[in-house]
């Protein structure tokens, strides 16, 4: 099938900014997005659905009198479309009013070296391949517990490329590989249902487990039967992975973000140098981390990505860039601008948002808490209040710590505070870090949650 | 471009391959025209206006008991038929462990042709309109009161045409039209920072500007917005609470809705054991509605060719329907109801809702406040989620005190949490006002759909407060 070459992608790219330029844009740029995607797909208990998704296109942002347009196609085999589009941006762009903050796009950086991003064996899994991989994992589910019902997963293996040309000269191709495959399962026993436990393995080498997964599913499933209902009152909270990723997502990201800054929408604006969380804490946005997510050459815009230093032992020290928030301030972009494929503008996000782990592992954590909660997954992080960080959400699953060791699972618990308090009152990292999203982390552990319970 | 000429035999090619030389037992294609313009605004400044098209075609084959699915963005006929043999492969690929071969519901092939019919086409309004109307909201918005310090409005319309065709003889072209706004806004004051949002969503047209015009949703968001500054943290615990129209859809669509998609109560949900039984006080009714005229929800056909219909899930306490395509349907020994919905070519038909809703009955607000001398009232919701053990949460941007039967102070950042069945037995007074709000509902892939109902009162849901 139709795969777009380097040397295709990127002439492309700079003839659509030549034209663009030639029909009266005082700047242009165009993202190439370009994404294959192969996967299998588990229902209720077993492998019946395939899937093959190529997905292409090409963006064009226009700047005419400092105002921005964007136009986008997927038709890429076709010079008239391209050119339509181009045109369409400048429309827009002239149809807007001229931006005053407005100061360029960026200029031509040379790029970073990255590591671990693209592993050729990724590509040659067939069809077939990733068949055996999804049974391995299901099986590895059904054979841990017949309690167990895998409800649904799967395993996908992808090709992604990217290219950006600008006005300014910035010209460059990225291409990489994701492979991942997950497992969501419940248990169930007379008449009690589990929420539903979920596990995955994502990286960017050929280097999944999918018994891991399948295992790992499966024994979380089993260990939130038999829930029981927990007492109203403050408590110690272990956020591992999944849940301290669906907490941040919503608050602390967003608060770091160079244009919530800007727009009178994080609770850190004016705090650079201020003690904001716990000295244990310290997080980089690290674009350039080996295998990490994340990790490209260059961000949504052709800026090289890079590591910034986000809160150092508690204090916050930096906030992340696009070009245009950047150059408001006199600044210069931290390579954070990202993009939803070809079909949208830059915006400011974090790469890999790395929590540097802590020493401990994960069941010395637990064995140091005389009372307390190990959260695996929330519900309703996303209704937390983006600007404020104030969450009141559902911890499940969610195990009962009592004397040091797991006591039951619980049932209808709910937790609620802010999420720059929960920083403040961290008092330690485990060491099992990982990749989930945009978030690197380990599991933590937070004094003093108010947990709401029976 | 002749493509509407075209595309129908190009389509007919493909899917007569698929059963003669693949011998697919079932064969469809999807293909989509799909224009968008989209426009995000920060302050009164205006990002930058987008304008995009995406074309792309959909395939999916049912070969010994599996599926296979692949898109690609084009309808060239050699592409198209590679993109078939890709399909093909993979599912012959995902048969190899299959233990249940999957099978269809029968049912009627459709022949026809729906067009949009605005007043105001989005296409046809310039986007010079479409800013000034953006903008118009956000200079209301940030004009109200100074301590609104920002706010954030998306626009998108999105005109089309999908075309669906499959071996059993179906073929629809269909019209694609939806105007969706999401209004959002921040005040402070001191160290107290605040956030509120609307969504404006319709399948008739930009006419939805009419009534809900920029100067209403303005003062709505930051009225909200404003108010928050003075409200207090929610207690946490166990309490009596009146539920708005906006909250109660909220709640029908996320705790007992997806719940009675059929394709995640058998994969375990809580509905799985109880159909034809009461799960409900009395005074509940249930629907998923894909015929409301002009909602954000509905549709004449689903992404399988089945007509979309008005679908009774609970009637007075008692499961009596469940949402379904045409494998769940089959499995059920059901009918299809029109709830396979595919977001874009890119992606295959899954169960989705509509419009889901409560039906009112016979209470005035007064009514149902006026007994509780302390509990809750929460009026709109921020978001909400759902586990197939029943356990729902709805965070709520917007709530008050209730105390001796009387509306009081506001209260910010609530949430509310309990288990559907439980809950939905605690309903003891149902209201008689109604009100549909628009959403998105995410389930791996977007769906636009509507919820609502009257107001209604519980008797206890856990708040997750941190007072």
């Amino acid at each position: 099938m139709v795969v777009l070459k380097e040397e295709e992608t990127l002439s492309l790219a700079e003839d659509t900014v030549n034209f663009a330029v030639k029909k009266g844009a005082d700047e242009a740029e165009v993202f190439i997005y370009q994404g294959l995607t192969t996967a299998v797909a588990i229902e209720r208990g077993q492998i019946a659905k395939s899937s093959r998704i190529i997905d292409q296109g090409l963006g064009v942002r226009a700047i005419v009198n400092s105002a921005a347009g964007f136009a986008y196609t997927n038709v890429l085999g076709d010079k008239g479309a391209l050119e339509e589009t181009a045109l369409k941006a400048l429309k827009s762009a002239k149809a807007s009013k001229p931006d005053n903050d407005w100061k360029g796009l960026p200029p031509k950086k040379p790029f970073q070296h990255v590591k671990n991003t693209f592993d050729k064996s990724v590509l040659e899994l067939s069809a077939d391949d990733l068949v055996k991989i999804a049974s391995i994992m299901l099986e590895a589910a059904e054979k841990t517990d017949k309690r167990v019902f895998p409800i649904e997963g799967g395993v996908g293996a992808s090709y992604l490329s990217r290219a950006v040309a600008n006005s300014n000269g910035v010209l460059g191709f990225d291409f990489g590989t994701v492979v991942e495959c997950s497992l969501a399962t419940i248990a169930r026993e007379k008449g009690e249902v589990t929420p539903v436990c979920f596990e995955f393995n994502v990286e960017r080498n050929y280097k999944v487990d999918p018994e891991w997964v399948g295992k790992e599913a499966a024994r979380l499933a089993v260990s939130a039967l038999k829930a029981k209902g927990v007492e109203t009152k403050n408590m110690k909270v272990v956020l591992a992975h999944f849940a301290l990723q669906q907490l941040l997502y919503y608050t602390l990201m967003n608060a770091v973000k160079a244009d919530y800054v800007q727009r009178n929408q994080s609770a850190f604006q004016g705090k650079i140098g201020e003690k904001v969380a716990s000295e244990t804490v310290t997080i980089y946005d690290d674009g350039l981390l080996g295998g990490g997510l994340h990790t490209w050459k260059f961000d949504g815009e052709g800026v090289p990505q890079q590591k910034t230093l986000i809160i150092d032992k508690g204090v916050l020290r930096g906030f992340i860039y696009d070009n245009y928030t950047a150059r408001k301030e006199g600044k210069e972009s931290t390579g954070n601008a990202s993009r939803a494929g070809y079909l949208s503008t830059p915006n400011v996000e974090p790469t890999n948002f790395h929590f540097i782990p802590g020493k401990k592992s994960p069941q010395e954590l637990i064995n140091e808490i005389d009372e307390g909660l190990l959260v695996y997954s929330i519900q309703g992080a996303h209704s937390s209040n983006p600007a404020s960080g104030e969450f009141s959400v559902v911890a499940s699953p969610a195990l009962k710590i009592e004397n040091g060791e797991i006591a039951h699972a619980t049932m209808g618990v709910m937790l609620a505070g802010n999420v720059f308090q929960v920083i403040k009152n961290v008092s330690a990292l485990a060491n099992n870090e990982r990749k989930i999203g945009p978030l690197v982390a380990p599991w933590i552990l937070v004094e003093n949650v108010k947990v709401i319970g029976k | 471009m002749p493509w509407g000429i075209n595309l129908k035999d190009i389509l007919a090619k493909v899917v007569d391959t698929a059963t003669q030389k693949f011998d697919a037992e079932y064969a469809e294609i999807r293909a989509q025209k799909l224009f968008k313009t989209m426009l995000t605004l920060k302050e009164e400044r205006v990002e930058a206006a987008k304008e995009g098209i995406e074309n792309g075609a959909a395939l999916r084959v049912l070969i010994d008991g599996a599926w296979g699915f692949a898109s690609v963005g084009t309808f060239n006929l050699e592409t198209l038929t590679s993109a078939l043999s890709d399909a093909c492969k993979m599912a012959k690929a995902a048969s190899s462990k299959l233990k249940t071969p999957i099978k269809l519901a029968k049912g009627k092939a459709f022949e026809d042709k729906v067009l949009s019919k605005p007043r105001k086409n989005p296409s046809q309004i310039s986007i010079e309109d479409k800013i000034a109307t953006t903008s118009a909201m956000a200079k209301t918005i940030l004009s109200y009161d100074r301590r609104v310090r920002s706010c954030t409005i998306d626009y998108l319309d999105l005109v089309g045409t999908s075309y669906f065709m499959n071996n059993e003889g179906a073929y629809i072209e269909q019209d694609k039209l939806y105007v969706w706004s999401r209004i959002t806004a921040t005040a402070k004051e001191a160290e107290i920072l605040t956030f509120s949002r609307e969504e404006i969503g319709s399948t008739a047209g930009y006419e939805v500007f009419d009534t809900e015009t920029p100067e209403i949703v303005g003062a709505k968001v930051a009225e909200r917005a404003v108010d928050q500054l003075k409200a207090k943290a929610p207690k946490g615990g166990k309490f009596k609470a009146v539920l708005g129209p906006n909250v109660v859809g909220v709640f029908v669509h996320e705790a007992f809705g997806h719940l009675a998609e059929a394709d995640l109560t058998l994969s375990g949900s809580v509905l799985m054991d109880k159909f034809g039984k009461k799960i409900a006080s009395d005074i509940i009714t249930l629907y998923d509605d894909g015929t409301v005229e002009g909602a954000f929800g509905s549709f004449k056909y689903d992404d399988e060719g089945v007509p979309a219909q008005k679908t009774l899930l609970v009637k007075d306490g008692v499961v009596v329907g469940l949402m379904h395509n045409r494998e769940t349907a089959s499995k059920f020994n059901a009918q299809p109801t029109g709830n396979a919905r595919a977001e874009d070519f890119r992606v295959e038909p899954i169960i989705r809702m509509r419009n889901t809703f409560m039906e009112p009955k016979d209470y005035s607000f007064e009514e149902l406040v006026e007994d509780i001398k302390f509990g809750y009232y929460f009026k709109s919701f921020r978001g909400g989620q759902a586990n197939l053990d029943g356990t729902f949460q709805v965070g709520v941007q917007e709530a008050y005190e209730i105390v001796k039967g009387e509306v009081g102070e506001p209260v910010r950042n609530a949430s509310i949490s309990g288990n559907t069945l439980e809950t939905l037995y605690k309903v003891d007074a149902v209201g008689k006002d109604f009100e549909l709000s628009p959403g998105r509902c995410g389930k791996g892939q977007t769906a636009f759909v509507c919820d609502g109902g009257p107001h209604i009162r519980v008797k206890e849901v856990i708040v997750g407060g941190s007072a």
